[in-house]
This record gives structure tokens, sequence and C-alpha cells, in this order.
């Protein structure tokens, strides 16, 4: 029951204030037409719905933070752009996912994106963590195959082998991710995985 | 003279409206004048009692009504005033710009007092001036053949009135002829529309009162003194319509076939060909742009009616009145290139659907695909292009296209049970008796599914159409092999264009605007020239016929009456001027022309703007009512209360932007006390010497707020840049300047930036 004190569009309000809401008051002007969810990709292949999302952030609905569904967004901005209304879920997601973190959820859910870290603090670069590279063999044919052969590949085409950041480089980053506090935010969501 | 005036002030409790909000004591004791009134509610004709015996006993020669705005009811008291000149009369507008926005008490107690003493400083620099009547010529000029435009012809050709209509297409009849079914909300039935059409085109063409003119357009247009002067010009049809008999021999031999569009290019027609059936003039016409003037028609008609070498004439017009009826065009499909439209042949839109399942379309009206089979399954996709506010779309509802949906589900559903026929919607808007036909609709088994889709892809010889249905909050696919989208309706290229000849207003969707969204329908901003139909919004045939008769009802009052100006209107001293013509050139509002080695002003279009004062040399012009000084006069008399420490804004708005304001009172928005709002003719005789006048004397910021559909937008915000910049240089912070665009509907928008230019100027004191 709702009750005559609760004022659900609270929530919405807070996310219409984040400073990653470029749209306005785009949220609140949601139709619930569907459109969105209609040529989401990641609707089409989970049962993540984005206009769910945003029927239930109008709904003061806060147990969306802990919904494993928000994850399934992969910020491919479909929605943003096809929105009849102005309104950009993947906005709205991306909100939603940095108050789960700062409430201390999803953090499994960060954990599965360790190996970017890693590869910032060894290589001073951004890879793809080798977890992910079973799922992109199965998705993309070939990749495996190109990825195997790159440096024949780049012989063939006279290209200078992948230029390397220097080890000061590496130093350089590894010091600013630290002093700006994310090796400990990596700490802690390593932490919460045991 | 003008200090020994007798000033009256009548305060109006408006049953509470003002007196619960405003110690109307406290503001009695404040005010200096020779007799103060109260009342209940003055605009009741005991209030007129009170005014008129005040004015003989005490002998006023100045009345000031402190009560709602003007906009209401200005007319009523310049009545009630009466034996004194109503322009001896200024309102100070206490309710809707005063205690509807302020709660607090002693806040809006004296804010009224600072209006009321800026009414009477006013007042005291009014003359006496008669407002101008015109009688304008009775002719009008109906502009677009449509269902609209053919009943206001109609109409008003029976009260005797002579009417040019006039159709740039080769046949009048519009878009109803097209239509194929219609279908009323009493009626659960879809009838033949060009039926209902015919009776209405053969009474029209028979009555003696109208002319029509076909293959026509208004090139130019000119006022003058409540005369329309219009160039039309006629393209040549290469068909004497005299003696064309209709036979079609000529069409039979020619050679050339193009796509015919008024079969929405599914078919194809000859390069000399009737545009349909019951077409009027019941004549051929040539296409020009596609005849190879081979001369095989001319050889083949007996009647000697083929004119292959005519020319296109001018024809000039004069008329006293105006009608659009310039009626829609369907959106482009090229902008949602996602439901394939120009990829596959049968994603049509409903337009092409009403050809296909018409009796006179491309396949006699059967439905079939394009490869001749009958469709096993319709997928409907609704507000394509409407309520959509993506770049090219439009925001409006198109108001239709749930009624046209359901109205061809039904005849397809009649013709052919076995298709199945599922409308996606966001919201089926059917309103009023309209609901039940939606209901029938369901009863004949059409089925809705409730999601907008976001594209349709061919997949094998069928399309999947992509969408979520909403109320099972589940992705969908639907195989079609037909998908019919429902466009929005938008202004025509016509509408467009007439708009920019006649100088008339239109809204931000480019459909002609009325002068008052509400209480003014079928008037324009411009006097004398009316609107109706699909011009004006989207709307249906009966909308737009009942549209048509408003509009030539009013045209009739019009002619009847005649107008009254108000004549705070440019004067040519003709002793001084020199004939230079510079005044014309600058006329935004095209109301001055040289005419017989005189300046002519017209009375019905000047507003008073004084643009055309810079310009004159000689002065030799002058605007009727000490306008000049009034604005001066008006800024002393809010500046002389400002209280000790208090902030004051003053806000100088035309007709337009003071009804937006007025509208933040109706709806009970509210705004900060220091905003003070002056009406003025136009913003464009706020001048510098005021701005620079109201910073010397106490002002904190000036806040000019302009319609930018006003033909001055661009100058005064040019001038009001220039202010700035000579402000900057006597040492003044610019700042404390604004310039705002101001819309009668976004009144909200209106009182967010009072609230921040308020905020700003605070900042701007605390700086200081
Ligand atoms: S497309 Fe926009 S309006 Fe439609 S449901 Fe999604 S967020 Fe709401
Ligand atoms: S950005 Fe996220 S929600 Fe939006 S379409 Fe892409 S995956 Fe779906
Ligand atoms: S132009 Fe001549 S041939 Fe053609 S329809 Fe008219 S009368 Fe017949
Ligand atoms: S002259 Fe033109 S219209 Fe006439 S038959 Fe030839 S192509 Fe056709």
């Amino acid at each position: 029951m709702q009750k005559i004190t609760d004022s659900p569009i609270d929530f919405a309000e807070h996310i219409i204030e984040d400073v990653k809401n470029s749209k306005e008051e785009g949220v609140l002007k949601c139709v619930q037409c569907g459109m969105c969810t209609s040529t989401c990709p990641a609707a089409q292949h989970s049962d993540y719905n984005p206009r769910d999302i945003i029927e239930r952030v109008l709904d003061g609905d806060i147990s969306i933070l802990e919904d494993d569904s928000i994850w399934n967004c992969f910020y491919c901005y479909t929605c943003h752009s096809v929105c009849p209304v102005g309104n950009s879920v993947c906005e709205v997601n991306q909100i939603l996912k940095q108050f789960a973190i700062e409430n201390e959820m999803g953090y499994d859910k960060l954990y599965e994106y360790m190996g970017f870290a890693d590869s910032y603090f060894t290589a001073a670069i951004g890879a793809i963590p080798e977890i992910f590279f079973k799922d992109i063999k199965r998705d993309v044919p070939g990749w495996w195959e190109f990825r195997l052969h790159l440096d024949e590949i780049r012989d063939e085409l006279d290209l200078d082998p992948p230029l390397m950041p220097s080890k000061e480089v590496i130093d350089e980053v590894s010091k600013i991710l630290t002093i700006t506090g994310f090796k400990d935010k990596i700490e802690k969501i390593r932490a919460t995985q045991g | 003279m003008k200090d020994d005036l007798k000033v009256g002030v009548f305060l109006c409790e408006c049953g509470g409206n003002i007196s619960d909000t405003i110690d109307l004591e406290k503001v009695k004791e404040s005010l200096d004048v020779e007799f103060i009134g109260q009342f209940v509610n003055l605009c009741s004709l005991n209030g007129r009692k009170l005014i008129r015996d005040a004015i003989f006993d005490h002998g006023l020669d100045r009345i000031v009504i402190a009560a709602c705005s003007p906009i209401s009811h200005e007319k009523t008291f310049q009545d009630y005033i009466k034996p004194l000149n109503p322009y001896l009369m200024d309102m100070a507008n206490i309710r809707e710009q005063c205690s509807w926005v302020h709660s607090d008490k002693d806040r809006a107690t004296h804010k009224a007092i600072t209006l009321i003493n800026a009414s009477i400083e006013k007042i005291k620099q009014s003359d006496a001036v008669d407002p101008i009547y015109c009688q304008t010529p009775k002719e009008v000029a109906v502009i677009g053949g449509g269902i609209a435009g053919m009943n206001a012809a109609l109409s008003l050709a029976k009260q005797g009135t002579k009417v040019t209509l006039i159709e740039q297409s080769p046949s009048i009849g519009g878009q109803m002829a097209k239509i194929g079914k219609v279908f009323s909300p009493v009626k659960i039935a879809e009838e033949c529309g060009m039926c209902l059409l015919n009776p209405i085109l053969n009474e029209l063409v028979w009555n003696e009162n109208i002319e029509v003119l076909t293959n026509t357009k208004v090139i130019e247009a000119e006022r003058r003194g409540g005369t329309y002067n219009l160039i039309l010009e006629k393209s040549p049809r290469y068909v004497d319509v005299e003696k064309c008999i209709g036979c079609g021999k000529c069409a039979e031999v020619c050679e050339i076939e193009v796509p015919d569009d008024w079969n929405d290019n599914l078919s194809m027609r000859k390069a000399i060909y009737r545009p349909f059936g019951q077409s009027y003039p019941e004549a051929y016409v040539i296409d020009m742009d596609n005849c190879s003037k081979c001369g095989d028609c001319f050889r083949q008609c007996n009647m000697k009616a083929i004119r292959l070498k005519s020319k296109s004439e001018r024809i000039p017009l004069q008329v006293g009145s105006i009608i659009v009826a310039t009626g829609h065009q369907l959106f482009d499909m090229d902008k949602r290139p996602e439901y394939g439209y120009n990829r596959y042949d049968d994603v049509i839109t409903q337009s092409e659907l009403g050809r296909i399942t018409g009796v006179n379309g491309p396949t006699k009206g059967k439905l079939l695909k394009a490869n001749g089979e009958v469709p096993k399954r319709v997928v409907m996709i609704q507000c394509v292009g409407s309520r959509d506010e993506k770049p090219d779309g439009h925001r409006y509802c198109s108001k239709i296209c749930c009624t046209v949906a359901l109205k061809n589900a039904n005849i397809i559903k009649h013709k052919y049970p076995d298709t199945d026929v599922l409308i996606c919607y966001t919201d089926i808007r059917t309103p009023g008796m309209f609901e039940k036909y939606y209901k029938h609709t369901q009863e004949n088994e059409v089925r809705f599914l409730r999601g907008r889709p976001g594209e349709v892809v061919k997949k094998g010889d069928n399309f999947i159409v992509r969408t979520e249905d909403t109320i099972k909050g589940e992705f969908v696919e639907i195989e079609a092999d037909m998908v019919v989208l429902s466009t929005a309706m938008e202004p025509s290229q016509g509408t467009k264009e007439i708009a920019e000849i006649l100088n008339v207003g239109t809204t931000e969707d480019g459909f002609i605007k009325e002068s008052h969204p509400k209480i003014k329908p079928v008037a324009t901003d411009v006097q004398g020239i009316f609107v109706c139909g699909t011009a004006h919004d989207p709307k249906d045939i009966t909308d737009s016929i009942m549209q048509g008769i408003a509009a030539a009802s009013k045209v009739s009052e019009y002619n009847y009456g005649g107008v009254e100006i108000e004549p705070f209107i440019a004067e040519i001293d003709r002793e001084k001027c020199i004939l230079c013509g510079e005044c014309v050139k600058r006329c935004n509002y095209k109301s001055m022309n040289i005419q017989d080695d005189e300046v002519y002003i017209n009375p019905m279009s000047c507003n008073g703007c004084g643009k055309c004062l810079i310009g004159c040399n000689q002065r030799a012009i002058t605007i009727n009512g000490n306008i000049d000084e009034k604005i001066t006069s008006t800024i002393k008399g809010v500046l002389s209360k400002k209280r000790e420490g208090q902030r004051m804004i003053l806000v100088f708005l035309d007709n337009i932007g003071y009804t937006a304001a007025d509208n933040i009172g109706v709806n009970r928005l509210s705004y900060p006390d220091s905003i003070h709002i002056i009406k003025v003719i136009s913003v464009n005789r706020v001048r510098p010497r005021h701005i620079q006048y109201a910073l010397e004397n106490g002002a904190d910021g000036l806040f000019i707020g302009e319609f930018p559909g006003d033909l001055m937008y661009g100058e005064v915000e040019r001038k009001i840049q220039n202010v700035k910049d000579r402000i900057a240089e006597l040492g003044e912070n610019p700042e404390r300047i604004t310039f705002s665009k101001v819309y009668i509907p976004y009144y909200s928008g209106l009182a967010r930036k009072f609230i921040e230019f308020d905020k700003k100027i605070a900042e701007l004191d605390e700086a200081k």
C-alpha cells in the first residue's frame, strides 16, 4: 500500500539531479511506450527491460538497486537515441549502478571487471580481461584466431610491434590510481568477494 | 496643467480575491488623490454606478481602476467611465499580477500601492483620443479548396457575400476527396467519403457568389486601410475549361505515364489527366513537367480544347478579409528509416491504405500486397512522427490517427475477416463519442497491443515488427506481411508559404496560430485574417467543417460591424514630410506606403512600435498618445514607492508577454515581489533613455520580454544589446538588463525566468 506520506517521485528527482543525467526532465516525461525495450539489445537477450526500469524509478522502488538485471545494460545508447520523449534509460542506468555501488551493492558484478583494473596497474592500458575470452571466442567467430596471429598480421602489414607504455609510465599511472583512491576501491571490492 | 488633474482611484475587492491578500485600508491611506472608492466587485452594474457618480460628484478628470487585468476588463471599465474619454482610464492589475502571485500580506499590499501609484502617474500623461473605426470591403478570399475552405466559402456565399475560392491544385476537394471511407462517432459504420463531399461540391459550384480559381496561388499580399490587395498567379491548365467535355480521348492517346500523386503514387496516370472522377472543374489538365509536347492530344480532341501554348497569368484581387484553409501534409517517411517504408513495398501509410481500400483507388478497393496476394496479418504502428521529440519529429498528438487506424482496420475486417489486424499503440485516443467506435472495433476482432515498435525488419517473405508488449512487460517480435504506419499530420507547404506572405503568426510547429488559444478561435494575430481546418492544427473532417463555418461567421461579424482600432498609431505631419520614404522602408508591419504624394498609414496594421520615428530626419512622425512620457511616468510612479533596501525589477511586456504574465497568476504560480510589470504597446517603445532613467532612479534590474514571433523581435534584441553596451560604458553593470523570449503558453517558464533574474540581481546587489 502506498501511504499518504510516501513520496515516490523523490527517487526520480534524485536521479534527475545527478550530473550524469543530461536529459533534464526526461525521466518524468516517460509515457511507458516501450520503444526503448523494443530496440534494446540487452532486452532481446535477457530478461532486462529498460521501460520497466523507468517505471520502477517513477514508482520510487529503490529495491531496483539490488536487482541483478540493471547490470545487463552495456551502455549502447540505443534507448537514449530512440526515446520519443527525450529520456535516456542508459543514463538512468549509469546513475542507478553508481547509487548501488555507493550503497555497497553489486560488488559481485564489478568483480568480473577486475581484470580491467589490473591491467591499468600492470601495463597502464585497458585490456580485455581474460575471463571474457571464452565468451568472445564463442560469440565472435574468427576473433580468437585473429588474436593468436596478431603478430604475423602486423608483420605482413609492415607494422611495428605494438607500442607498450614504459616502466616510468606504468609507475606514474599506478601512482595516480593509488592517490586518487582507485586502488582502495579495488581492494574493497576484492575483499567483499573473499 | 497636468499637475492639478483630479484623479479618482477605484479599488476592487474582487469578492475577496484581492482584499483577502491586500490590505485595502493601507492602500487607501498611502495614496494622495482626489477620490478613492472601494467596491466588492467593481465590474458589476453597481460598480458602474459608483464610478459614474464619483466622476460627477468630484469632477474627476482621470480614473485608475485597481482590479483585475486589463486583458479581461479594460473594455468594461472604458465603458463605465463614460462620459469621460475611454483613454483617460488606466487599470492597475492588482489581482493577476499581485494578489494571485504573492502570499505575504505586507509585501503584496506594498506592491499594490506601487502598481496603483504607477497607474496614477501614467494616467496623468494621457490625453483624450478617439478610437478609430474602419469599415472594410465585404469581398472575401478563401485560400484552400479543401473541406474547411469549401464550407467557409459556402456559408459566406449563402449570406450574400462574394467569395473567391483559391486552390493551388487543379481541383477543389482537398484531402477528403482522397480519403475513401469516413465514419462518424454516432454511426457505427463506414460511409463513402466522396458521396458526402459531392453535394457540398455541387452546391459550391452552382453558387453564383463563389468564384473558384484552381491552379492558382497567392503570391503577394499587401494591406491598406482594411483592404487586402492580393496578387494571384494562375498557372495554365493547357486545356480550355469551357470547351473540354471530359471525354478523356486525349488521355487515351497520350503516351506519357507518370505516378499518380492523387493515388499516393500507387498507380500511373497520363501527362494529360483528370485528378479524380468527380474533380472540379470537370476538365482535363496537362502536367507540363512531364508532357513531351508531341501534340497527340491536340490532334485527338474534337472540341479543340487543348492549348499547349498557354501562359500563366497574374490576377489582382481586392478583399476585406481572408480565410486561410491551406490544410496539412503528412510526415515524410524518409525521416524514420527504421520502419523500412522506402525499402519495402508492403510497408505503407494509412493514407495509402485509404487509397488501396478506396473503390476509386489503384486496386479498385481490393486489399492486396505488391505481389497481388491478400495480406495475412496487417500490423499498424501508431504515432509515427507524432508525440515524438526526436529531431524532425512532432511533439504534438496528430489527433486523428487513432480513429483513422480504427476505421481502416474495420474496413479490412469487413472485407477480409481472415486477415489478422493488430494495432500497436502507446495510448488510444478516442475522445467523446469516438470511444464507441473503439469498442466496435474490438468487437470486430481487431487486436491491440500496447507498445511502440522500434523497428521493422524483413525476414524471409515477411516482416518482423519489434516491440514490447508493455502490459505484459515482454519483448515481442511480431510477424507481419503488411505494415501500416499512422503518420503525423503537419502544416502543408502552402500553409507555411501563406503565413509568410500574409504575415500571420504561426505556432512553434508551423501551424497558423489563433490570436487567443482559448477564447478567440479562428481569429489570427492579424485583423481580418481567419483560419480554419488543418492549417490551424490537426483535426478531423467534422471539426474542419465546424471551424470553416465559424470562420465564415467571424468574417460576417467583421463585415457587418467594421473594426475599432486603438488610436496609438503613427501620424504624419504632412507639412514636414518630404516623402523620402525612409519610414515606409523601415516599417516591419508594412503599414506605410506612399500614395498620391502622401505617406499613408494603415491604422489596421500599424502597431505603434515607433520604428518609423527613427528613420524620419524631418521629425514629421509622431505616435498618438504620449507614449514616451507615459512610460517615463510609469517608471517614476513605481520607483517613487521604493522602500529602504527593497529590490525593484521593472519588467516591460507587450500585450502577448502581459498575457503570459497574467497566466502565471491565473494558474496560481508565484514569483518574487520585486517584479513589477509594465505594459507597453510594443517593447520597441522602451527607449535607452527610459532604461537609463530607471537605473538612475533606483531600479535594480530591467527585464524586457518579447514574443519571438513578433516582427520587431530581432530589432529589439539588437537594440537591447546596444543599450547594454552603452550602460557598460557609463559604468553600470549591463547584467542588470536582460532580454528574454516570452510565449503565452510558457507562462511557467516566464515565472522561472523572473525567479532566476531576481536571484541574479540579488547577487549583484550583494556584490556591490
Ligand atoms: S522509450 Fe522513453 S518514453 Fe518510452 S518507455 Fe522507454 S523511456 Fe519511457
Ligand atoms: S543503453 Fe542499455 S538499456 Fe539502453 S538500449 Fe543499450 S543496453 Fe538497452
Ligand atoms: S481535352 Fe478534349 S479530348 Fe480531352 S477530355 Fe477534354 S474534350 Fe475530351
Ligand atoms: S502533348 Fe503532352 S499531354 Fe498531349 S498527348 Fe502529348 S504528352 Fe500527352
